[in-house]
């Protein structure tokens, strides 16, 4: 196969790699350092070392398998409650490891909130239920709840289509829109990041551009991490991209990481060019 | 290459287009033979029910049964070749062991009918049986007193063993804490203890110790022990239905691990719960030997739950069937189509109240 196959693919969204190139780097706002995690015997990551600068997008790409889902379920403490989970190194958030011994998971869940692949709205409530949800869940206590609904829920790109059945049971949505719920419902408690596995992977293409726009109008106050599979829209929405591999028998690390303009305009390492033009995974 | 319009009908006749359904159309020598392979069974077994006196339950298994197995799966082989006849044996079959279920119901509830319905009344609901002998007339006397035993002492049991039952399957689906194993293996050790043993243990410990009298409270105590492994193993396998993105979700909102189970699982779970409960009250309300041994009888209406023996359906059944006076059997009878009745509504109210599955 000749490679000029591939020039649709490296038409990128030059615009968007200009805008996130302008982007202010700020100080850390969380880190991974020499993170390596188990399931029992097995090795699924091995030496992760990314920063996540507060309040910008970074973009985690990788083949299927790789340890995308893993490593983000360590950074708010989600991993260790798979049975036979381990890891070793550091995660440190504002600074501080947030597997120390006095840090409580709870705490440190609700800064750090998450938007899961599947969307996992609670069947018992309402809508409306779902999104003050978190507020019930952590004890949070936050004023003018018609507000918090009404701006999360336009937040997440919803708020036109349930704002007269803000009653109804959630499980009645389509399968987008409870993803926009749940999206919503994270926002809610105003963590300050937003971890999402592959958030747009049940959305048609209209939302996926409205929880876009959403990412980027978050990432003002929030520092956002995203799993995708979707090169234009990791190039769309990120400052930075850390590519994840898994080679043949052995745990998944980064094989590259840097701004986003660099992955996919200028990578340094082969593969990486490979895996974002299509080539492999 | 030219292209191949379709015409399409015109507006005009596209509106009086009726609905059909043509995968329903079967051709006729299936309705042929079908409806033989029906008939014919039917009436070889009601000849034999008219011209011989072999009983009913004989003559539908040991004749209609294989008859009908035989029509259909020669009707079968007619339409559809022998592809169709393990269909048709298996589908007679299972419409034979509905029906046999169905029927042994029917007739369960048809005897008590027969037997029992003289005795039915709104006296015989309301009223105890104070002043009232095994061959007092059906005009007077009932078994509101009874009823009333029956439901307080069901309530006390519910009120123990539903709070432990939960919290056991809670502890064994939610906190999977070390002891797992041993608290499965208690609760289905617990199931297979006989009621009787129950009673004995209650009139053991808590009456013969002086601790209470025969009263509901033992009574409920000795069901309690009944409804307790039915309660925890319908809920555990209730929370094993509730998906794990529900918990991670909440979890991940810095949720705590109580208020996960207390606000979302077991929420979610409700409708299973609630029939965790009815199926444990079915479990024990028609038990009567716990209730012999540590409820006792009284023929006065008991509404202290402490104080007194206290009467009971099932132990008014017991009192009163064997006796020699027609009338006190008919009351027994009675009172066994109130118990099924009662069972049919708390099943109906599950239903209702399961239903409404949103909260706030
Ligand atoms: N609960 C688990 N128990 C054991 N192994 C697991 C578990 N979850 C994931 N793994 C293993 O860890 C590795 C990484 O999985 P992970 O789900 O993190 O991949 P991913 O990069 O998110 O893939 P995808 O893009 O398909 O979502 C895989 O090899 C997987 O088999
Ligand atoms: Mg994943």
């Amino acid at each position: 196969m000749s490679t000029t196959e591939y020039e649709g693919v490296m038409e990128l969204d030059i615009e968007g790699i200009e805008q996130s190139a302008l982007h202010q780097v700020g100080p850390t706002e969380m880190e991974t350092r020499d993170l390596s995690v188990w399931f029992g015997h097995r090795k699924v990551l091995e030496g992760v070392n990314i920063s996540f600068p507060k309040q910008t997008v970074t973009a985690l790409i990788g083949p299927s398998g790789c340890g995308k889902s893993t490593f983000i379920r360590t950074l708010n403490r989600l991993h260790e409650l798979i049975p036979g989970a381990a890891l070793a190194g550091a995660v440190l958030y504002e600074g501080q490891d947030i597997y120390d011994g006095d840090v409580d998971p709870v705490h440190i869940r609700l800064k750090i909130g998450m938007v899961f692949q599947k969307p996992n709205p609670f069947p018992s409530m309402t809508i409306r239920g779902n999104v003050l949800s978190g507020l019930k869940l952590s004890g949070m206590k936050r004023d003018n709840h018609d507000d918090i609904v009404e701006q999360t829920l336009t937040a997440a790109g919803l708020w036109n289509e349930v704002k007269d059945r803000l009653g109804n049971a959630a499980g009645d949505l389509s399968g987008g829109q409870q993803q926009r719920l749940v999206i919503a419902r994270a926002l809610a408690v105003q963590p300050h990041v937003l971890l999402m596995d592959e958030p747009c992977s049940a959305l048609d293409p209209a939302s996926t551009l409205k929880i876009e726009e959403t990412i980027r109008e978050l990432s003002k106050e929030v520092t956002i991490i995203i799993v995708t599979h979707n090169m234009q829209q990791a190039v769309r929405v990120s400052d930075y991209t850390a590519f994840f591999l898994a080679e043949e028998g052995s745990p998944g690390h980064v094989v590259e990481q840097g701004a986003t303009t660099e992955i996919f305009g200028n990578p340094q390492e082969q593969r990486t060019l490979d895996y974002v033009n299509g080539r492999f995974g | 290459m030219s292209t191949v319009t379709f015409d399409p009908a015109s507006l005009e006749q596209l509106q009086q287009q009726k609905s059909t359904r043509p995968w329903r159309k079967k051709p006729t020598k299936f309705t042929a033979s079908v409806s033989l392979a029906v008939v014919i069974p039917a009436l070889i077994v009601a000849a034999l029910f008219v011209t011989s006196d072999i009983p009913v339950p004989i003559l539908m298994v040991v004749i209609y049964l294989p008859l009908q197995l035989i029509a259909s799966a020669v009707a079968a082989l007619i339409t559809r070749g022998t592809r169709g006849v393990a269909d048709s044996m298996i589908i007679v079959n299972a419409i034979g062991a509905s029906l046999f279920s169905v029927i042994v119901l029917a007739s369960v509830i048809g005897s008590l009918i027969v037997r029992g319905l003289r005795a039915l009344s709104p006296h015989f609901l309301f009223q105890n049986s104070v002043y009232i002998s095994p061959s007092t007339p059906l005009d007077y006397g009932g078994i509101g007193h009874s009823l009333v035993g029956t439901l307080l002492i069901v309530f006390i049991a519910s009120l123990i063993s539903v709070p432990i039952g939960v919290a056991t399957a809670v502890y064994i689906t939610e906190v999977r804490g070390r002891a797992v194993p041993y608290v499965r293996f208690f609760v289905q050790a617990m199931s297979g203890v006989p009621s009787v043993v129950a009673g004995l243990f209650i009139l053991t410990i808590v009456v013969a110790t002086g601790a209470f009298n025969q009263s509901a409270f033992a009574g409920g105590l000795a069901y309690a022990i009944l409804m307790l492994p039915t309660v925890a193993r319908t809920a555990e396998e209730v929370l094993k239905l509730v998906p794990d993105d529900l918990r991670t979700g909440a979890l991940a909102l810095g949720s705590t691990r109580a208020r996960t189970v207390l606000r979302v699982v077991l929420p979610a779970a409700r409708t299973g719960i609630v029939t965790a409960i009815i199926l444990g009250v079915a479990r024990v309300i028609g038990e009567t030997a716990p209730l012999l041994l540590a409820a006792g009888n009284n023929d006065q209406t008991v509404v202290n739950p402490f104080g007194s023996p206290i009467s009971s359906v099932p132990t008014y059944i017991f009192n009163n069937v064997a006796l020699p006076y027609p009338d006190a059997v008919a009351r027994a009878w009675g009172s066994a189509l109130v118990l099924i009745i009662l069972v049919a509504i708390l099943f109906t109210l599950a239903r209702v109240l399961g239903r409404g599955r949103v909260s706030r």
